[in-house]
């Protein structure tokens, strides 16, 4: 597990440099327009003026939290680096690679229902990063394993195959 | 705790055999008396001993809120900043030297932060410049070499303690984290031959007389720091020859056992400063924080006057309630340490010129919250005795962020004002939560803000209404081959029979509208496509949904459920609605994220735990349609007041009569919900609309939003659709929406004015 956790860091770090993909419904025309509604301070008006474009939210700070938490992972001690995990995504909650690091922390701790289900949040924010969408996958079929439900297992570890496939035909979403 | 230094007794040994050579009477009374007494002073020995060397304090738990995380990219603007450090008790000074002292240069910041210990390990103290943009942080530097940080927290506001009636409230100082100059101050003005008396001191008490004469007045006491130390620790206040005997000899036990720096530490933090309500605040720990809002440690030497001055007589020197007695006594002090050579005469001028330099409450930015406070007992007592609460000196690290609860606070009591005018009677609650971690933000529990009292956020069961619509929808919608956004249903007049009698809908603006798309049901909260929708899929089924959405109260499986005929507190609205804004995953409302023991060692984390109980597709159908109450539904007034791609979500709520208004809305990363009504439910005129929708957007709009785009599974394809009659739309139609809909289910047909001739069509109509 914890050989898998390595190269999961390196992919999280490697994405977190930027901001992370918005995802655009065809609801209405967006033009390219620079997000407004983001970061707004105390009482000014919105929606009025466009501030400068914004950085990613809190990019090197959850690299930092990411490192913590791997050296706790080191130290063997996983509930420290859930703690770590959590404080990093305070910040950027919505950063799929976080709930997916704190998914394998889950099943260091001995949580295996947690593991899944954490999994399950990563996937429903991956989008269409399909090596994600894998590991998560591989975790779900840990955790499965590690509640004897051998057949929703296999077919976890089918799901995660499948991903991997996809996932390398796509050219890797590093951006 | 504290070492022995030798052993009374070997004397009283000594006496005794002595006494058996002479055998004459009068010996042998004096010998009982003598036994008697030794019984006596035994006994004052030991009770000296348990209390000193056991613990000699029952601590309060201390609450905090949550620690300010600075890192590039944070949204804070630099009022904000501003107000969260002077809430800490930060010092705006020309340049920062110590910890707790900040410069600001307009939206730059320098300051150095305090070290503190959190659930995750110590974060250090840091020197910082802090650079704001327009939106936020731009830049986070170390003030001395400029390198830049990633992540830097502040120690975290403390919020409240957990005591029982008249407690004893301090924080616990060690003789090196006390100011020697407070130190040399106390000895100075409380008792100048500390270091050389036994406890008792006749030269002190004759030094204390002719100072008291020459000033003409008591300016000194006596009593030495160890018999005071004695009366509070050992003593009731009842004034006798015979208490003073035995403060006397404890006195001198005291000091046989102990050392004049344990005797001086237990002072320290034993000394009465204050009463706070049912609280009294003990120690000068506790006395600085409560008087300055800042450790002891960073206290100017005036402020340290000041606290030792108020040692004489804490509620006649109150310098909140007699700031000219205070200040003279503050001033006579510093005099005295001018006098004792501790401080030079500029020192003592400078001195001298200083406010008091309390701090009182800053408008808007109160630091008691005692409702949020109501929500973290409840939670506590479910895994802690309160016995431990209110004696072990836990430390509580809740959610609360002050910057939130400050603008909720605003928000609320600013509207409520505003329909004040017309209602007066009204009064309100309302929660903020992070919708990812359900971890609680802000919350109110009625219209003044400070007040303990009724808690109706957590307390007031009231209708929902409409609010509960959404269970309904989302539960067709978990029907993929029944059901989509675009499915038409029926808005024309319904009658039924439940429970015996003939129960008809009827919609809040009194019409019927036909055939409507099932999402419009939902965004117009049109009551009798609702319940007929409701119908068709059973009561029994919307139960189960919202029992999986996390509404655990029993529900009356009546038709009229469809409708929100059922009572909850806002809290509860919260945790269901929780589940939307989190994109279909349960997360359990948490107010709590560690609890630490007085030895700052971890006892319990209130881990996040998640649960997916909608599937990722009707996650974004129910998400999508509740986007559409905000840009065409009941919430459109919304839309005009954030832009478009906000993506705002949620619900209004209105019961009968105007009971209750309700609004639950979320943006990308948070939920509130908001409740306004009258206690004695009678109709206050504000539908969810006019009212709660009114204080959510005044709260957003001051805190402004983050977009909330929801994840699309790869199950979705999206289609324009005519918003008039139905069907997919395409180029030519004018009038569309976009749809998300589950691959496989059943598409509508073309629309009227989609396809080859389809605008001519359109112009024969």
């Amino acid at each position: 597990m914890r050989n898998l956790f390595v190269p999961l860091l390196l992919l999280s770090l490697a994405a977190c440099g930027s901001a992370p993909k918005r995802y655009s419904p065809p609801v209405v025309d967006q033009s390219g327009a620079p997000p407004v509604t983001d970061a707004l301070p105390q009482g000014e008006p919105l929606g009025q003026t466009a501030p400068a474009p914004r950085p990613a939210a809190g990019g090197s700070a959850v690299v930092a939290l990411l490192d913590q938490a791997q050296a706790r992972m080191r130290a063997g001690d996983p509930d420290a680096a859930a703690a770590v995990l959590e404080r990093a995504l305070r910040i950027e909650p919505r950063n799929a690679r976080l709930w997916s690091q704190l998914a394998w922390v889950r099943l260091r701790q001995g949580l295996p229902a947690q593991a899944e289900q954490t999994a399950l949040k990563s996937n429903a924010l991956a989008r269409a990063d399909y090596r994600l969408q894998a590991a998560n996958w591989r975790i779900i079929a840990k955790a499965r394993w590690a509640q004897n439900d051998a057949d929703r297992a296999v077919a976890a570890e089918r799901r995660a195959r499948d991903f991997e496939e996809r996932g390398l035909r796509e050219p890797a979403r590093v951006q | 705790m504290a070492r022995k230094k030798r052993k009374p007794g070997r004397r009283r040994s000594n006496g005794r055999r002595k006494a058996r050579r002479f055998n004459i009477p009068w010996i042998k009374v004096a010998l009982a008396a003598a036994t008697l007494m030794a019984g006596y002073v035994a006994f004052l020995d030991f009770q000296v001993y348990r209390q000193f060397e056991g613990k000699r304090w029952s601590l309060p738990a201390r609450v905090y809120a949550r620690p300010l995380e600075l890192y590039t990219g944070r949204r804070l603007a630099p009022a904000q900043f501003a107000d969260e450090l002077k809430a800490l008790g930060y010092r705006f000074v020309g340049r920062p030297r110590r910890p707790g002292e900040v410069a600001r240069n307009g939206s730059r910041f320098h300051l150095i932060s305090r070290p503190f210990r959190f659930w995750d390990g110590q974060e250090p103290s840091h020197d910082l410049v802090v650079k704001f943009s327009a939106w936020g942080v731009e830049r986070l530097r170390t003030g001395d070499d400029g390198r830049d940080v990633a992540l830097a927290r502040l120690d975290p506001m403390e919020i409240g303690s957990i005591h029982t009636a008249r407690q004893e409230d301090r924080i616990l100082l060690q003789l090196a984290e006390v100011p020697p100059l407070l130190v040399k101050a106390l000895i100075a003005v409380e008792d100048r031959n500390f270091y050389n008396h036994h406890g008792v001191s006749p030269r002190a008490i004759a030094r204390a007389m002719w100072a008291n004469l020459r000033a003409g007045g008591v300016v000194q006491g006596g009593s030495t720091l160890t018999q005071q130390l004695v009366k509070n620790f050992f003593l009731t206040s009842q004034r006798s020859l015979w208490r003073k005997f035995n403060e006397a000899v404890m006195s001198l036990l005291l000091e046989l056992r102990y050392d004049k720096d344990e005797i001086l530490e237990a002072y320290i933090n034993e000394i009465y400063l204050a009463q706070d309500g049912q609280r009294a605040i003990h120690g000068f720990g506790l006395g600085s924080r409560f008087y300055f809002q800042r450790p002891v440690g960073e206290l100017t030497t005036a402020q340290l006057a000041l606290l030792v001055g108020m040692v004489k007589g804490p509620s006649y020197y109150n310098p909140r309630r007699h700031p000219e007695r205070a200040l003279q006594r503050r001033n006579l002090v510093l005099r005295i340490m001018r006098e004792q050579g501790i401080i030079s005469r500029a020192q003592e001028q400078q001195a001298r010129h200083e406010g008091l330099g309390l701090v009182g409450s800053v408008e808007g930015t109160s630091k008691t919250f005692p409702a949020f406070l109501d929500l973290v007992r409840r939670q506590l007592r479910r895994d802690y005795r309160e016995s431990d609460l209110t004696s072990e000196g836990l430390k509580i690290f809740t959610t609360l962020d002050p910057q939130l609860q400050w603008a909720l606070q605003k928000s609320l009591g600013d509207r409520i004002r505003a329909f004040s005018r017309t209602q007066p009677d009204l009064q309100g609650a309302a929660l903020v939560t992070s919708a990812a971690s359900g971890e609680v933000l802000a919350l109110a529990g009625g219209r003044e803000a400070g007040f303990a009292g009724f808690n109706r956020a957590l307390d007031a069961r009231r209708q929902v209404g409409s609010l509960i619509k959404p269970a309904v929808y989302l539960t067709a919608l978990e029907q993929p081959h029944r059901y989509t956004l675009a499915s038409l249903i029926d808005d024309g007049p319904l009658e039924i029979e439940s429970g015996g009698e003939l129960w008809q809908p009827e919609n809040y603006d009194h019409q019927f509208h036909g055939r409507v798309l099932l999402y419009q049901g939902l965004a117009h909260s049109y009551n009798v496509a609702s319940a007929r929708l409701g119908l068709e899929l059973g009561v029994e089924q919307v139960i189960r949904t919202l029992r999986r959405l996390g509404v655990s109260r029993p529900l009356r499986p009546y038709p009229s459920l469809f409708l929100g005929a059922a009572e909850l507190s806002p809290l509860e609205v919260t945790q269901f609605y929780q589940t939307f804004a989190s994109g279909g995953f349960h997360t359990p409302l948490r107010s709590i994220r560690a609890v630490l023991d007085a030895d700052g060692q971890p006892l319990q984390r209130y881990p996040l735990t998640v649960q997916r109980v909608i599937e990722p597709a009707p996650a974004l159908l129910i998400t999508r349609a509740l986007q559409l109450v905000v840009e065409e539904g009941t919430a459109r007034s919304l839309a005009s007041r954030f832009t478009a791609d906000a993506g705002l979500a949620g619900k209004t709520g209105t019961t009968d009569d105007l009971r209750d208004s309700w609004y639950a809305g979320f943006d990308g990363e948070r939920l509130a919900v908001v409740w306004l009504g009258r206690d004695d439910n009678q109709p206050m005129g504000l539908s969810g609309a006019s009212g709660a929708l009114q204080v959510w957007a005044a709260l957003f709009r001051r805190t402004g939003v983050s977009a909330l785009v929801p994840a699309a599974p790869e199950t979705i394809e999206w289609h324009a659709v005519d918003r008039a009659g139905g069907g997919l739309a395409d180029a030519g139609c004018g009038n569309t929406v976009q749809l998300p809909f589950v691959t496989g289910s059943v598409l509508p047909g073309p629309a009227a004015c989609a396809g080859p001739g389809g605008w001519i069509r359109r112009l024969l109509r």
